[in-house]
């Protein structure tokens, strides 16, 4: 079982080469509190399916926890799990927790 | 080496799929509920049913690891049941639901996110005639063809942005599995109503398979090809 800390930079890398693909300024070099989706965010939906599968498959390789994170409760989540790094990294901790 | 996953790889034309793709020089990634029937350097097989989600999650993260990237998804493996819409059941009609419609979903969504490093991806879905001829008998399985057409048209355009084509095969009756046991008086008037009245071989199917994967077809998305000139 991964530490927050050690999710919350797996997640951290997974926008930095994201942000090198996709040519996003902002998100170059991504801290905790960067916003990605919504609000604030610089993520178009086709950069978040990218990052969400991006997450998935690190969270897989480092972790190897097979998870989905649009699921049900992303779904239906009052704060998305997508408005920044920190919400990001802890709905990857509760999906490798269950 | 490409890579090719294709569901119901068992028996019928999802084996042949996976022997003629395996003659082709490509890597296939085979699954069906039960064990393997080819054996193949290049061939590998999970035991899964397509419909359930975790089983579908950890077969795409295990593929990642093995095989890396994948070039085309084929979601061949479907179930059938001829019945009256008064004597279906609705276990049936959930059972037909989940492998044709959930599979066939479940496999797009995950397989789709291996594809981003392919240079040409493409998904096929696998749709059938019964579904515009409207064949009595075949309700729900021909209900939940329609929905996976509609499914096809609506993620061709979700993942053109991806460079993923969606496309879908409707193949006639082909002598398999699927339709042991229903009655040769029906299976001829059913045949009748193909421009060319004869029944699909592997072959035709291929032959469409192969026409949606080729480099070329890459501005030919969200199409339903039928076979025997039904339209």
């Amino acid at each position: 079982m991964p530490t927050s800390e050690e999710v919350e930079i797996l997640v951290i890398e997974s926008v930095r080469l994201l942000a090198e693909d996709f040519d996003l300024n902002t998100l170059k070099q991504p801290s905790a509190e960067s916003a990605l989706y919504g609000n604030d965010g610089v993520l178009d939906s086709m950069a978040l399916v990218n990052l969400i599968a991006d997450v998935e498959e690190a969270v897989s390789e480092q972790f190897g926890a097979a998870i989905a994170l649009a699921d049900e409760k992303a779904m239906s989540a009052r704060n998305s799990p997508f408005l920044n790094v920190k919400t990001l990294a802890q709905a990857v901790l509760e999906r490798i927790d269950l | 080496m490409k890579q090719i996953v294709i569901t119901g790889t068992r028996k019928g034309i999802g084996r042949s799929l996976a022997e003629y793709y395996l003659e082709q020089g490509w890597g296939v990634v085979g699954c069906s509920r039960g064990e393997a029937s080819i054996e193949h350097a290049n061939y590998k097989h999970y035991s899964v049913d397509v419909s359930d989600e975790p089983a579908v999650i950890e077969m795409a993260r295990d593929v990642k690891r093995q095989v890396g990237a994948v070039d085309a998804l084929l979601n061949n493996a479907g179930i059938a049941s001829m019945n009256h819409c008064l004597l279906t059941p609705g276990s049936t009609v959930n059972a037909i639901l989940q492998t044709n419609v959930v599979g066939t979903f479940l496999f797009c969504r995950e397989f789709a996110k291996l594809m981003r490093k392919s240079a040409q991806p493409r998904i096929v879905n696998f749709t059938t005639v019964a579904h515009p001829l409207n064949l009595e008998g075949e309700a729900i399985y021909a209900a939940s063809k329609a929905a996976v057409e509609s499914l096809t048209r609506i993620m061709a355009r979700e993942l053109a942005e991806m460079r993923i084509t969606v496309n879908a095969v409707g193949p006639t009756p082909v002598l398999t599995d699927l339709i042991k046991g229903v009655s040769s008086e029906k299976m001829d008037a059913l045949l009748a109503r193909q421009a060319i009245p004869r029944y699909g071989k592997a072959e035709d199917v291929i032959n469409a398979v192969d026409f949606f994967l080729r480099p070329e077809s890459d501005f030919i998305t969200g199409q339903v090809l039928y076979l025997g000139g039904v339209t």
